[in-house]
């Protein structure tokens, strides 16, 4: 595909109009001298269209879902239905505050309240709680959950331990570490985890085993019950990193393999927008002897009235401000109850049948480390580029000029120059038939022609080494970088 | 099931899963295989599940009419004069600011890994960033994080990072629900957040108080915030540096508030954050949120969170990305400075465009006449028997607190609410065996209060009250 993405030389916003330097504040009434800000806020006065036409350009230097598949692995870049981005924008939806009486927001509660329900169908496990603001968040809840259990039972002193795989993602190993516990690898067998040494890694130190399922190399961990038995008999708790949940919705659930707490990502499955890193929202589902730790409030039902229920002695207490992303949640309510029964269980068929498909289509140009039988990814190896002078990053950046975004690199890292796919059930097969073709273009260009791009994107390859060598973060770092240029030109880009 | 018939799945949305005739039948004879359930010959049968037990899907027209039909239960804060506030707020958010985040390329983007196919959003972060560096006076800001108080709660562990130490000190005004957050920061590390006692007339920290925890040795950091959990002004923050020393300073400001106060980078603060769901998102029963956060230039590679910077691309232009990478979790593991992955870019995206559309001089009217209208509202509120306002003598902007003589802040604000008027929000902690506080409301006005809501407010209080005393 031609693709050349806008450039616009557009200035900074602090640049497209003077800020008015050594303009007073204005002065509160009975506020003491020193408390008061001397000069207004640095910052310009544009006009609405101003405003709008600099962000309408610096949207148009921005891959979306709604402009190009996103193959990014493990980030299930579906699309996200327009109508829940209506349904948000409801007064009965934004215009609420959190402290307001529940009485007046009886709809909220009981539009959460259904999704809780909903949401224990789908892992498989009793209680649920939607007040983590996303995956890592509702992690580390789980794991101080863990945390407060092994406590009361006088085991805490022990069970220090939390074991994961060496295919789990960063977030695993760094929510553990903020709960303070220490973390221990199991080295994976052929993309899975080797049973044997896990078994040989349990013991009664074991807190808890963290596994996603499928996991990052895009495979059912089909032990999985053997697994969860391990676990069990060494006294831990078995963790569902929920990333991935999209592979096996209606197939399976966390509760029936056997796992005691969970968190899922509706800003994954359910299919609400990633808004450039986030918002998200995370769940956390537990099973009976979690449940009684989960955060407060708890939404619950009497006869006909819902209400947020803080009488919960174990609790770990509260997590956030408020109680989870109402905003997310009722996005992720729309996309459940559009699908429903058959159509989740659709999302993971096709999704998978995707996976399959890109998976066989791109194992032609670059090697498949693993099983060819997977899941909602697949991995796929750089290695042999490296005879050509090229690296994985290079083809990443390659796929960019095809208009398409590249999958993610160098994860996990038990594959060498890892390249991780993921097209959900969105994309059509023209779609994939066209990231096919793109990626084949990609990898037979020449190496230099490889290791020059992108080229039809508003900018070139980014120098990263740079930006972290001298950080420069902010308009006041700029001024100052800016006031040094003046003494001569700019230090030529590093090559 | 061959799932080879949208009918036969009877999903909803039928458009939101490609199906062209034939589509799945192709995809299929590609792999070689008969049927998508080949494709599941790994889950073992044990692991299996029958049905998921939920109801069918639904068109999207049902949908709509589902959802509505759920919120119409709800009573927006407009059909009420509504007086919440405190952290969170509910001001009136310019059109232009949402049809911003309404771009697709900004909403349904993903964290810019791929920085050339992301200068938009890495631009905004970066425009955002330095905006919070402005208001607060510091050096350095990150991307953004979930919201005020998980904020605190990362300062918190950057402080023990900074210093030795197992005492946090917070003020025993922080909400409640903030010093819960912090406490759960606190637990991993088995650190102690500890309650600086106020001074009653004032609801100013016991200055007293922190030279001598500070004195013991033990105290890796404090936290300050800006107004307190009261909605009031503590001028002994402006006190606290010298008494610290070098004990980090973490100050949690709301951000409007900075547009008419002293910067609190001026007055010592290593680490600001703050709640910045004000500056252009709506309530929506509290979340999503920004949590803001920013600290000095010295602290930056122990910072938590995604941080955006200016660098050239190949040809020497200027661009941008994420940097310093190797503090996070997908690179540091075990060893980062935090967990954090997802963040809140689009609502940082919000902040700023809210912040340029508003302009610098329309967010400090805004705040001069909240802070006009909070002194209406508590002059008035004064005037009745049975209700101390404000409680605190001490500054304030646009949040104050009230106590209440003989009535419970709950009965107090639930008569209100059947006269149509939300007074404020209880600062009581509603968890069963909590500490039983004095019947206090946080009242706070919005841009959209009038006259008249200041009066119904206090006529019917009043009346609830029983009383008229005063001079009003």
């Amino acid at each position: 595909m031609t693709f050349r993405q806008a450039r616009w030389d557009e200035p900074s916003i602090w640049d497209l109009a003077p800020s008015t330097p050594g303009e007073p504040a204005p002065a509160i009434p009975g506020l003491p001298e020193r408390m008061r800000r001397r000069e207004r806020l640095h910052w310009p006065e544009l006009s609405e269209l101003a405003v709008l036409r600099h962000y309408t350009r610096l949207s148009q230097m921005n891959f979306g879902i709604e402009t190009s598949s996103y193959a990014l692995g493990s980030c299930t870049m579906k699309y996200n239905p327009r109508v829940s981005e209506v349904l948000a924008r409801r007064k009965g939806a934004g215009e609420l505050h959190p402290n307001q009486p529940e009485s007046t927001a009886q709809g909220a509660l009981e539009l959460l309240w259904r999704l809780e329900r909903l949401l224990t169908k789908v892992t498989g496990l009793p209680e649920v709680s939607l007040q983590p603001a996303a995956g890592a968040h509702g992690e580390y809840a789980a794991l101080l959950m863990v945390r407060a259990y092994f406590r009361d039972r006088g085991e805490l002193e022990r069970r220090t331990e939390v074991l994961l795989p060496d295919t789990a993602h960063g977030t695993n190993p760094a929510s553990a570490t903020m709960a303070g516990f220490s973390t221990r690898e199991i080295p994976s067998k052929d993309g899975c985890v080797d049973l044997e040494s896990l078994k040989s890694a349990v013991s009664d130190r074991t807190a808890c085993f963290m596994l996603t399922n499928p996991n990052t190399a895009g495979l059912f961990e089909s032990n999985i019950l053997e697994i969860a038995e391990t676990v069990h008999r060494a006294g831990g708790m078995l963790y569902y990193d929920g990333a991935n949940l999209n592979a096996i919705l209606g197939i399976t659930h966390p509760g029936r393999m056997g796992f005691d707490v969970a968190h899922l990502n509706l800003h994954k499955t359910f299919a609400t927008p990633h808004g450039g890193g986030g918002p998200g929202a995370g769940v956390l589902a537990a099973g009976e002897k979690l449940g009684p730790y989960l955060p407060v409030p708890r939404v619950v039902k009497n006869g006909r009235k819902f209400r947020l229920d803080y009488d919960r002695p174990k609790s770990i207490g509260k997590i956030k401000t408020a109680y989870g992303n109402f905003g997310l949640d009722l996005r992720a309510y729309v996309f459940a109850i559009s699908h429903g029964e058959a159509g989740l269980q659709h999302v993971a068929r096709r999704a998978v049948l995707n996976s399959n498909y890109l998976g066989l289509r791109l194992g032609r140009f670059l090697p498949r480390p693993f099983s060819t039988l997977v899941k909602h990814e697949f991995l796929l190896s750089g290695t042999p580029l490296k005879a050509r002078g090229v690296r994985t990053l290079d083809l990443a950046k390659r796929l960019l000029d095809e208009g398409v975004h590249a999958p993610t690199i160098y994860f996990p890292s038990l594959v060498d120059e890892a390249i991780m796919v993921e097209l959900p059930e969105t994309e059509s097969k023209r779609d994939l038939d066209e990231y096919a073709a793109a990626f084949e273009r990609a990898v037979t260009d020449t190496p230099e022609r490889l290791r020059a791009a992108p080229q039809h994107l508003a900018v070139k390859r980014v120098d990263e080494v740079r930006a972290a060598r001298d950080p420069t973060l902010c308009w006041k770092d700029l001024r100052q970088r800016t006031g040094n240029a003046e003494k001569g030109p700019p230090a030529p880009a590093a090559p | 099931m061959d799932g080879t018939a949208r009918s036969a799945t009877g999903s909803g949305v039928a458009r939101w899963i490609p199906d062209e005739p034939g589509e799945e039948a192709a995809l299929l004879e590609a792999l070689g295989i008969p049927s998508i359930d080949a494709l599941f010959a790994d889950v073992p049968k044990k692991a299996r599940i029958g049905r998921l037990g939920i109801a069918a899907g639904l068109e999207e027209a049902d949908v709509v009419a589902h959802v509505d039909k759920l919120l119409d239960r709800n009573r927006p804060l407009s059909k009420f004069s509504s007086f919440l506030g405190g952290r969170i707020s509910a001001r009136y958010v310019p059109a232009a600011v949402d049809s911003i985040l309404q771009r697709s390329e900004f909403y349904t983007s993903y964290t810019p890994y791929q920085p050339e196919a992301s200068q938009g959003m890495l631009r905004a972060l970066f425009e955002f960033q330095s905006l919070w560096v402005e208001l607060t006076g510091l050096d350095v800001a990150n991307a953004s994080l979930y919201d005020g108080s998980t904020a605190a709660g990362e300062a918190m562990l950057l402080c023990r990072r900074l210093h030795e130490g197992q005492r946090f000190l917070v003020p025993a005004s922080l909400p409640w629900e903030e010093k819960s957050v912090l406490r759960n920061y606190a637990t991993g590390p088995g650190l102690q957040v500890e309650e600086i006692p106020y001074d009653p007339r004032t609801g100013n920290l016991d200055l007293e108080f922190v030279r001598t925890a500070v004195a013991a040795h033990d105290v890796f950091g404090l936290l300050g915030d800006v107004p307190n959990g009261f909605g009031h002004i503590d001028e002994g923050l402006w006190e606290l540096k010298s008494i610290l020393g070098t004990v980090p300073f973490v100050v949690s400001a709301d951000p409007l508030s900075l547009t008419v106060l002293d910067p609190p980078g001026n007055y010592g603060a290593d680490v600001v954050v703050g709640e910045g769901q004000g500056f252009g998102i709506a309530p929506s029963y509290g979340g999503p949120l920004l949590g803001l956060f920013a600290c000095r230039k010295e602290h930056l590679r122990v910072t938590p969170g995604r941080i955006v910077g200016a660098t050239v691309d190949a040809d020497g232009a200027p661009a941008y990305t994420l940097t310093l990478q190797t503090r996070e979790q997908h690179i540091r593991r075990s060893r980062a400075t935090s967990n954090i992955c997802t963040n809140q870019s689009l609502l940082a995206l919000a902040f700023v465009v809210y912040a340029s559309v508003v302009g610098p001089r329309g967010l400090a009217s805004l705040q001069v006449s909240l802070a006009e209208k909070a002194r209406t509202v508590a002059s008035g509120l004064g005037s009745i028997d049975g209700i101390q306002s404000p409680r605190f003598e001490s500054p304030y902007l646009g949040a104050f607190t009230i106590e209440l003589r003989s009535m419970g802040a709950e009965v107090f604000l639930d008569r209100l609410r059947r006269r149509r008027v939300l007074g404020g929000h209880s600062l009581a902690d509603p968890r069963p065996g909590a500490p039983a506080d004095p019947p206090r409301v946080l009242v706070a006005g919005s841009d959209s209060t009038t006259e008249k809501d200041i009066q119904k407010y206090v006529r019917a209080a009043r009346s609830i009250l029983g009383a008229s005393g005063g001079t009003a």
